[in-house]
């Protein structure tokens, strides 16, 4: 898991990417309904690498703001697990509020090693990784 | 170590297909579409204050759940539906069912599933498969998006039945258990059916249905204007994703429910039902039409004829059909 992490994305474009077939139904012009099994089509795959790449975006825009010093790494690792602040409160179990005062760095800095267990538990890495992120992510 | 005589089918939408499978291990059988017709599945809503991967919410179908339960209680058919607070508790009930010959149905988040299509493997919480078997260290899984079964370890399963987060699973599981000697299907049909159309035209409420499929174009209109182009597109994508993604069996669970009107015709014989049927496929096929132009958008090739004014008109025209599809339907006896 840790290694895939270390990836923009983890299931992105990875090898297993686009392989599966779908049953789909269709409705041809001799009035009959069909099923057939076959790969996504041309409108499918667009909307969902749409989605794919905001994601990676903002994950890469929440990095670079974290090697600058402006957010903590959760605000990093809530884009990685394609969570907003109110879908890490929940998984989580940090009320709303918090998860968004514990994304400043600031605040990050005094968190006890209980509420990071939580973070990291949600994030699926250990709390190491989480406290040190100029190491993962360092060129 | 059990493992059942399952026999797995691959099917367009997970929830209905789950129901079809369960019944039909149970010598009942009932094909995907009429299991989604008999539980009223088909719906449309637009949630703009609810957001789910940065985008509203549009659904096209019924509450997660809802096809099944509505399936077997129509039928007359007994079930168990649980929920758990405890994880390992949940695990022990499984295994209790499981030894005692019932294939059961699960609830689960699609994020960790190990074996799901990467593309999909978002934060949906709504996802349904069948687990029918036990060795020593895997599940065994008929999931219906999958052309083969699967199987999953005990830790993985776990995980994804306490999927955290919006519409939260809980370790949701159910399986019918006992079965009436007759089935008044022509009864269950019917009700299905006024039970769809009336959810589609009769509810005063204006994110509902066809009026909602207005109101979703209404605001399509001045998506460009007053969100930006970027997120303009963004979040008709969303539209898309919900409407062509994994679980519809395409254009939004249409062709399902056309499908679902042919037969029914059928069944009831009777002819303007069938009619009806083929009213349906020319409409999802314009949704189909739909989505095709909307993708060119979010490409972001659009040419003059896919800009958002157009896009609403199309919708705009397949709220029209579907209310003069379901208010025929609705008249149903």
């Amino acid at each position: 898991m840790e290694k895939q992490m270390e990836n923009s994305n983890p299931v992105y474009k990875n090898k297993s990417y686009g392989q599966y077939r779908e049953m789909l139904y269709s409705y041809d012009e001799n009035g009959n309904f069909q099923k057939s099994v076959s790969y996504h089509g041309e409108p499918d795959r667009v909307v969902l690498e749409q989605a794919w790449d905001l994601f990676n975006e903002r994950a890469e825009e929440a990095k670079q703001k974290v090697l600058a010093g402006k957010v903590s790494p959760i605000a990093y690792y809530m884009e990685k697990i394609l969570a907003d602040p109110m879908g890490l409160s929940m998984m989580a179990g940090v009320s709303l509020w918090k998860v968004k005062l514990h994304c400043k760095p600031f605040f990050f800095k005094r968190l006890s090693d209980r509420t990071l267990t939580q973070y990291a538990e949600a994030f699926n890495i250990s709390m190491e990784q989480l406290k040190n992120f100029e190491h993962l992510t360092g060129k | 170590m059990t493992e059942l005589n399952f026999e797995h089918r691959q099917a367009g939408h997970c929830e209905s297909g789950v129901t079809s499978n369960l019944l039909n291990y149970h010598k009942l059988s009932l094909s995907e579409p009429m299991a989604f017709g008999i539980g009223a599945g088909l719906f449309f809503s637009y949630l703009p204050f609810l957001k789910m991967q940065h985008a509203p919410v549009t659904s096209f179908r019924v509450w997660p759940g809802m096809v099944f339960s509505r399936t077997t209680k129509v039928l007359g058919i007994k079930t168990h539906i649980y929920r758990f607070r405890d994880p390992k508790a949940s695990m022990d009930k499984l295994d209790e069912v499981l030894a005692q010959g019932f294939p059961v149905g699960l609830q689960v988040g699609t994020f960790h599933l190990p074996f799901f299509p990467p593309e999909y493997r978002m934060h949906y919480n709504m996802h349904n498969m069948v687990v029918y078997g036990k060795t020593d260290d895997f599940y065994l899984i008929s999931d219906t998006v999958m052309e083969q079964k699967v199987r999953i370890s005990y830790d993985d399963l776990m995980r994804v039945r306490f999927a955290k987060g919006a519409f939260a699973p809980r370790g949701r599981m159910y399986y019918p258990y006992s079965f009436p000697s007759s089935f008044d299907l022509k009864h269950a049909i019917i009700k299905g059916i006024r039970k769809t159309a009336g959810n589609m035209v009769r509810v005063p409420f204006p994110l509902i249905g066809t009026k909602g499929i207005r109101y979703l174009a209404k605001q399509m209109r001045q998506w460009p204007e007053k969100l930006g182009e970027d997120k303009a597109s963004y979040y008709l994508g969303q539209v898309l994703r919900m409407e062509e993604e994994v679980g519809t069996a395409g254009a939004g669970f249409r062709f399902i429910y056309g499908t679902f009107l042919d037969e029914a015709g059928t069944f009831l014989k009777q002819d303007w039902i069938k009619e009806v049927a083929v009213e349906m496929g020319h409409t999802a096929n314009y949704w189909r039409q739909f989505s095709y132009l909307g993708s060119r958008n979010c490409k972001k090739r659009s040419g003059p004829g896919q800009s958002f004014d157009e896009l609403a008109d199309m919708l705009m025209e397949c709220a029209d059909r579907e209310e003069k599809i379901f208010r025929n339907l609705v008249k149903i006896r």
